[in-house]
């Protein structure tokens, strides 16, 4: 059995990368070239760490699941990056970078991998404006900055409302003229069916070309996971519909320990569920809570009268509104956290004071505009406010726009250790894909800190130093027994899909799914409620094998395939989630048990009991999982309760 | 498919700096046309007609003009078949996409052009290459001057049988000549062949010339020619209004502080000289 | 609302295509045209039909990978979206929807509605970048940019890549998609040394893969679903001029 060794170097805690660096093994350039590198996914993650090793000399290929990396789902983040720059001279560091990190994610991540995102935060920053990625910039030509949810100084780095975007298509250039070059191969519309281990290492991975179906091997001397995170399970979230947990599921499967399954974080501010049919959810940057007001009706019945649409919000008077933000949280407000704020939302809607269909409330922009005049809040928020028109067809300067936390981003993942090397020698995961540097709850604009930090400035170093160990490791031949069986494997799998034939859609019973997920496993956990998930999940899974419905082929085009597969793996992911949030008898951060709660009614963190990392290990089909553990040990930074009252 | 090996840009950047060289000859062109509108019985119009058909300068010009012409319209068929390959099978709804009708239908306003300009080759342009026979006018006065010169001479018997015999027929022409052919102010012969100015001028006569004037006032007395005349300025008037917008994008000249002053150069443009093209036919059918 | 669907079916690249009609009916009119045929698809499924092909992937307008040329529009009818962000609120009940996908020589057709846009990338390749490996920059405020070029810079960069621009031209050109990134790389600093070399190669690739020639008729502007203007490729014929005129950088 693999035990859980984080290598985490030994030192100070700001010495320990500058040491790691300086003593990690390096592979001389000509021995580059006889190194194969296989990168599965392109985004931020993916994109970077991919640019970056071809451009030291290795032989990467990359696959992405679309026609092209720019689709990768990292180009919808809003709101920015963060990086310790202290531009603007508030008194930023890297040190308090890495406490904000380490605080917002409530005290779940590991302190030394934290510390290194915030130490190499600033030459990401440095590396895209090389790119040409066109940051907002002030009138003396100088870096711009926005302030953040959960930190008290303006860190985070914007362009416009598309960071996201700017920066992938930053990582998506450098990943582009190495393509060019030669040092990367680049394979569109493939989807990783599973990975391929030789004498218990990564050695390569098996695809499916998803224009023709054809199943392909692919062999190489590491493989590096970026297929970002696992938050369709859910069915509805702000994910994009391509995005699926399925590669990381493939090599839990392979024997790598999956960390923190159950860490989901909800985020309070997207447009809610309209319908049956709809496909999924729609955030609205966290910005907008900086001037809405957040409140729902004081009287039960006028939220019964909205709901029937006998009543409209704007005829409800002052006193008769609640801004139940404010009122329980008065030095924060309608700023605190996304987590409590979801949960804050969620606990009203089910106390019957919901609007809309009854999962809303209002998010409400009136005194903002009586204050500072409707151009300024056009100005601030123009395009957020013309994207919920489109959506909702409602305006919002004059209405309150109807918001509802959903599902948005993972922080459990892979486990890795401080090389971002999972339990399986040369199998390497990075982004949203890996149990990530957010512990429980990870704080706004740090998702793109955190891929691009891996990508650019970690995987090169770690990476070479497992590599250096390799270079007389021959490449291997695709035509290898492994291969084989792997192969032989999926395309049993997929028959076995194909052939079932049944009577349910793949959409029906992913949403499916996602209700037992949102109902049971989703904001507010009980261990009652949990324990009726599992069964639930297993009757799914039974139900899944023997009714799916898969029309078409195996050898053409076939989406409803491609979203059985997945869906195969995505049950078999939430029962881990399941079995994961039912052990932490804790709340923190995004896992909140409503049994674990102060007396104010706030969560009750556990650090007695449960500071540990929660790691899952795979043990074959129909066997229960076993769960090790990873003792988080604080050395640096005293452990407090997190407090926005 | 690439029918000529050049960059997109460079092609594109061909076809505007030809057609940018026609845009500068048409206005000459309306010019010489207005003098037509002068009630002086073609004096300056023929005077300019004169001097294009002479002066050397406009000659290198008028070669410069002819290739522009060509190649202006072999780069255009070349790129729309080009652009055409460029989606093989087409959307079986038409665009409804929003577009100026002018920069929509540039190929075909171009051919209507073209058709047309071929028609006003062979009224004028072959006539002047004396490709094609056009009419003529003589001054009476210098037929007279001419005619005195050589009965002078038969008188001092310098002429030969044949020379004579040819005066004579000369002196029975001008006798004979028809009323129509005398104009109103009996200054001029108008509308004679090219052998009736033989006749009446003498062989050795050198300074005829074909007259514009006539040919274009016979032109548009017919009503037909008029119409068309109007119709090709409708449609060379759309061809104008994305021309020069056109060239100025191509050649990069797209910049938010001039472009007003762009759009006002390339609107009066396009609307004033087919105004002023039009403006003849109408003038000869319905003013004059 | 009620609707009759004309959708373009081909089962790969080399089968010939036709147009299957369907009718569909009961659509919420807060429901979005791809949801429509999530609709349709889950019906098909459950007549053992192959449902229809069609990319998506985001659904919130950013990533780029839903394109339909819906009614003679790309992206549909309504303004400044892409088709994911648009509603069948647009349409008139008992509406015809004739959907089709992206046409071009370059943009071969995978399936049904699915085309392969790659051509795109290849055009990025060639170029679309600033010639930097990871690490040795300098640091992100040692050169100033004044303030409106960067905010033209985001202007230009905001392409997003959906191939709009070429489905509605009438002669399947990718200049505004080629224009807006020599655009926004020209403007900053960082991409200025390569410039001249620049917009020569993306704009020969360009040639090469099969786009036809820009004349100018601002279709593209019209249907973009970033609102990326025309003057991007004004300033591109200009950068193509001097490299051409004033530069030694030839290919």
């Amino acid at each position: 059995m693999t035990t859980l060794n984080s290598k985490t170097p030994e030192g100070e805690l700001s010495e320990k990368w500058t040491k790691y660096k300086a003593s990690q093994k390096l592979v001389n350039p000509a021995n580059k070239r006889k190194l194969d590198v296989i990168v599965v996914g392109t985004g931020l993650a993916g994109s970077s760490a991919a640019a970056s090793l071809g451009a030291l000399g290795f032989n990467v290929k990359i696959f992405c699941i679309s026609d092209s990396p720019r689709r990768a789902h990292s180009i919808a983040a809003q709101g920015g990056i963060n990086a310790a720059k202290n531009y603007q001279n508030d008194g930023d560091s890297v040190e308090r970078l890495f406490y904000d990190t380490i605080k917002g994610g409530d005290y779940r991540a590991r302190e030394a991998n934290v510390y290194r995102l915030a130490e190499v935060s600033n030459s990401i920053i440095d590396q895209c404006v090389a790119q040409g990625v066109p940051f907002a910039r002030d009138y003396s030509g100088m870096l711009d900055n926005r302030s953040f949810g959960g930190a008290q100084v303006s860190r985070t780095f914007y362009a416009k409302g598309q960071t996201g975007q700017q920066l992938l298509l930053g990582a998506y250039s450098a990943l582009s003229k190495e393509i060019k070059a030669g040092t990367v191969k680049m394979y569109e519309r493939r989807e990783m069916m599973d990975l391929v281990l030789v004498d218990n290492q990564a050695r390569g991975i098996i695809t499916r070309n998803l224009q023709n179906g054809e199943i392909e091997r692919w062999s190489a001397h590491a493989v590096v996971i970026a297929t970002g995170g696992y938050g369709n399970v859910y069915f509805l979230s702000t994910n994009a519909m391509n995005c699926n947990g399925s590669a990381a599921i493939q090599c839990y499967k392979r024997g790598a320990y999956f960390a923190n399954p159950c860490y989901v974080q909800i985020h309070p501010t997207c447009i809610p569920v309209h319908g049956e049919y709809q496909s999924k959810l729609t955030l609205m940057s966290e910005s907008l809570r900086n001037d809405g007001r957040i409140w729902v009706p004081k009287k039960i019945e006028d939220a019964q009268a909205i709901r029937e649409g006998r009543l409209k919000p704007t005829e409800i008077a002052e006193q008769d509104r609640d801004y139940y933000l404010e009122r329980r949280y008065p030095a924060f407000g309608n700023l605190v956290p996304r987590d409590i704020a979801s949960r804050a939302a969620k606990e009203r809607c089910d106390a019957g004071y919901g609007v809309g269909a009854g999962f809303a409330v209002y998010l409400d922009f009136k005194t903002a505009i009586e204050r500072l005049g409707r151009d300024k809040i056009h100005e601030r928020y123009g395009n957020l406010f013309q994207m919920y028109e489109k959506i909702v067809d409602v305006d919002p300067y004059e209405n309150p726009m109807m918001i509802y936390p959903a599902v948005h981003y993972t922080m459990g993942g892979l486990w890795v250790d401080y090389e971002l090397q999972t339990t399986i020698p040369g199998l390497f995961a990075t982004g949203e894909a890996n149990f990530s540097d957010h512990g429980a709850n990870r704080l706004g604009a740090s998702a793109l800190m955190q891929g691009l930090a891996d990508g650019y400035f970690v995987l090169p170093y770690t990476m070479q130093n497992f590599l250096s160990d390799k270079i007389h490791q021959p490449r291997i031949s695709v035509e290898s027994q492994e291969f084989e069986n792997a192969e032989k494997a999926v395309k049993e799998k997929i028959e076995k899909i194909i052939s079932i034939k049944g009577e349910k859609t793949v959409d029906s019973l992913q949403r499916e799914l996602g209700h037992i997920m949102w109902e049971y496993v989703g904001m507010g956990r009980n261990a009652e409620n949990l324990k009726k998930a599992i069964p639930l999940l297993s009757d799914l899974r039974k139900k899944f094998w023997s009714n799916v419905r898969v029309v078409g082929d195996t050898t053409s085009m076939n989406p409803e395939l491609e979203k059985a597969i997945r869906l195969a793996d995505h049950i078999e992911l939430a029962e881990v989630m399941a079995k994961d949030a039912l052990q932490r008898e804790e709340s923190c951060g995004g896992h909140y048990r409503e049994e674990f709660v102060t007396e104010e009614g706030e969560a009750k963190r556990d650090d007695e009991n449960f500071k540990f990392v929660g790691v899952w290990e795979y043990k074959g089909e129909g066997q229960d999982p076993i769960m090790h553990k990873e003792e988080l040990n604080y050395e640096f930074i005293k452990v407090q309760q997190r407090n926005y009252k | 498919m690439k029918l000529i090996q050049f960059a997109s840009i460079t092609k594109k950047m061909a076809l505007a700096a030809f057609g940018l060289f026609l845009l500068l000859f048409l206005p000459v062109h309306l010019g010489i046309n207005l003098c037509l509108l002068r009630e002086d019985g073609g004096e300056w119009y023929r005077n300019a007609s004169h001097f294009m058909g002479t002066n050397y300068i406009v000659k290198v010009f008028e070669i410069v003009l002819m290739a522009s012409v060509l190649l202006h319209i072999i780069i255009a068929i070349l790129l729309t078949i080009e652009n055409f390959l460029a989606r093989p099978v087409k959307y079986k709804v038409k665009s409804k996409t929003k577009t100026k009708t002018g920069s929509k239908y540039m190929i075909i306003t171009g051919v209507v052009i073209a058709c047309f300009l071929v028609l006003h080759f062979i009224n004028f342009y072959f006539v002047k290459l004396d490709l094609i026979e056009g009419k003529y006018t003589a001054e009476i006065e210098k037929i007279d001057k001419h005619f005195q010169q050589k009965a002078l001479k038969l008188q001092k018997g310098e002429l030969n049988e044949k020379e004579q015999a040819q005066l004579m027929a000369q002196y029975q022409a001008i006798s004979q000549v028809s009323q129509e052919k005398m104009d109103m102010s009996q200054k001029n012969l108008v509308n004679l062949s090219k052998e009736e100015v033989k006749l009446y001028c003498g062989e050795d006569f050198e300074e005829y010339e074909p007259d514009f004037y006539v040919m274009s006032q016979d032109l548009f007395s017919n009503r037909l020619y008029s119409i068309i005349y109007i119709f090709v300025f409708v449609i060379l008037g759309l061809h104008l209004s994305h021309a020069i917008k056109s060239i100025a994008q191509t050649f990069g000249l797209n910049h938010n502080k001039y472009n007003y002053a762009i759009e006002l150069v390339a609107n009066s443009y396009a609307i004033l000289i087919p105004i002023g093209f039009a403006l003849i036919p109408i003038w000869i059918m319905y003013i004059k | 609302m009620d609707f009759t669907l004309k959708i373009w079916r081909q089962e790969n690249a080399n089968a010939k295509g036709r147009f299957e009609t369907y009718k569909i009916n009961d659509i919420s009119p807060d429901c979005s045209f791809l949801e429509m045929l999530d609709i349709l698809n889950e019906s098909l499924v459950n007549k053992l039909s192959h449902p229809v092909c069609f990319d998506n992937d985001c659904r919130e307008g950013i990533c780029g990978m839903c394109g339909l040329y819906i009614n003679g529009h790309p992206h549909g009818p309504d303004q400044a979206i892409t088709t994911c962000q648009l509603h069948m609120r647009k349409f008139k009940d008992k509406e015809t929807i004739v959907i089709e996908p992206w046409r071009a020589k370059p943009f071969p057709i995978i399936r049904d509605l699915v085309v392969d846009r790659t051509a795109l990338d290849k055009i990025i390749q060639e170029g679309g970048y600033v010639s930097v490996t990871t690490g040795g920059i300098p640091d992100g405020n040692a050169i100033p940019i004044p303030k409106y070029k960067a905010d033209q810079a985001m202007d230009s960069a905001s392409c997003i890549g959906c191939g709009a621009c070429v489905a509605a031209c009438k002669n399947a050109s990718a200049m505004l998609f080629v224009s807006a990134k020599v655009t926004q790389l020209s403007l900053l600093p960082q991409g200025k040394p390569e410039s001249s070399i620049r917009v020569q190669k993306m704009v020969a690739k360009m040639d090469e893969l099969g786009f036809g020639n820009c004349t100018n008729t601002y279709a593209c502007e019209a249907e973009c679903p970033k609102e990326i203007k025309c003057s991007n490729i004004a300033k591109m014929n200009r950068e193509f001029l001097f490299a051409k005129v004033c530069t030694e950088e030839n290919i």
